[in-house]
């Protein structure tokens, strides 16, 4: 059993073949459209607004949307209308199956049901905290921004996985670690494969190639990108009057046996689903 | 030309400063430094215009080192550069220190360069 999306289940299940998957895919790109496209196709801004939105994206934790706003491009209600717009018109892979004929509307529905079933222990819809964690909010925050900063700063598709409570992290190429002190004190951790080490390397150096570049540089990379995750952690804990320090990031290669927690520490792990080969997990490490 | 000296323990921040700068045709990078002690020492060998900081080193930090520039050096312009910017009292304090602006990570080239320019 493994994460999937939808339609890979459905290859997998033989209740579709990959060409149909296609087929539904490509028509799906043509119907969906993200909220800069639809708000330009519906004649409310040009590609100029939305690379200057985006630009002003990368240093404000704010949706697209809201920030169109806020930058006055669009309106409050010509914003509703956008959002309206792409909810009404949006086309799920399971309806697009069907609309070109690979499925009926009956075998959607059973599917789905067995889908749900098989991704339950998988897939979380929200940010589910243990009721024992203190300063959830925070710990929220950590979260919510690690999965936001993976999409904008390195451009990677991922489904987050559900939290769950573990006393060891299993091995993997490397993690990049820092600490959080002040009004909370814990460790937050990225573990990150081979694979995803190199993504990111890439998406931080921005560079087509890093084949060439020494382990150091692929390490600083992912502790970089840690850096960059609990640095706007902090300034959005700030806003909530919490006060915490960070140390300078580190790199562990933990051993064969994983990395322990240490004594008076619960650690909390988010898998991060990227591909079947790809791993990342976020872990906290949260002092009691 | 104006020289510019990047200060950051990490190697891909320094990576992306340099390649920022030195491709911008008016500024130059005379070199890297990855603490505020060394900082300090290469704003003596290397005399250079502007310095971007990094606030959160090992060893000497770069608050720590911007209190010391600025006695040192009246003339050199600290611009920090940090994941931290967005941190309120943080801001405040580096421009309170004398840092001419703060840049947050994670920055837009264009943002870089308009900052380093105007000063």
């Amino acid at each position: 059993m493994a994460v999937k999306f939808f339609g890979q289940f459905l290859v997998e299940q033989g209740a579709v073949t990959s060409e149909a998957l296609l087929h539904a895919i490509e028509l799906q790109e043509r119907t969906n459209l993200k909220l800069g496209e639809m708000a330009t196709a519906m004649g409310y801004i040009t590609a100029d607004d939305i690379e200057r939105a985006h630009a002003s994206q990368l240093s404000k934790d704010m949706k697209l949307g809201d920030l169109l706003v806020e930058l006055g491009i669009l309106t409050p209600s010509q914003l509703q209308e956008v959002l309206d717009r792409q909810k009404s018109t949006h086309l799920y892979i399971g309806e697009a199956l069907v609309k070109v004929g690979a499925l009926t509307p009956e075998k959607l529905e059973s599917y789905l049901a067995a889908f749900k079933v098989d991704q339950a222990p998988y897939v979380a819809e929200r940010i589910e905290l243990p009721d024992w964690l203190r300063n959830q909010p925070l710990w929220e925050t950590a979260v919510d921004m690690t999965y936001k900063m993976i999409t904008r700063v390195l451009g990677i598709r991922f489904r987050p996985g559900k939290c769950q409570e573990v006393s060891r992290l299993s091995t993997n190429q490397m993690l990049a670690a820092m600490d959080l002190s002040g009004d909370a004190t814990a460790r937050y951790l990225l573990s990150v494969s081979a694979g995803l080490q190199k993504t990111i390397a890439k998406a931080i150096l921005k560079e087509d190639n890093v084949d060439q570049e020494p382990p150091e540089v692929l390490e600083d990379t992912v502790m970089e990108f840690v850096n960059i995750v609990c640095g706007n952690v902090v300034a959005k804990a700030s806003q909530s009057g919490l006060s915490l320090e960070i140390n300078p990031p580190t790199t562990i290669h933990p051993a064969l046996n994983g990395l322990p927690v240490p004594d008076s520490y619960r650690a909390l792990l988010f898998p991060i689903h990227v591909s079947n080969d790809e791993v990342m997990e976020l872990a906290l490490f949260i002092k009691q | 030309m104006k020289k510019v000296l990047i200060v950051d323990d990490s190697l891909s921040v320094a990576r992306q400063l340099e390649k920022i700068i030195n491709e911008s045709g008016d500024l130059v990078s005379v070199g890297h430094a990855k603490n505020g002690a060394e900082a300090i020492k290469m704003n003596h060998s290397e005399d250079p215009d502007i310095i971007c900081m990094d606030m959160n080193m090992p060893g000497m930090d770069g608050l720590t080192a911007l209190r010391s520039l600025v006695v040192l050096d009246k003339a050199v312009k600290v611009v920090m550069v940090t994941s931290l910017g967005g941190v309120g009292d943080k801001f405040t304090e580096a421009i309170k220190l004398g840092a001419k602006n703060v840049i947050s990570k994670p920055f837009e080239p264009e943002n870089v360069l308009n900052i380093l320019r105007s000063l």
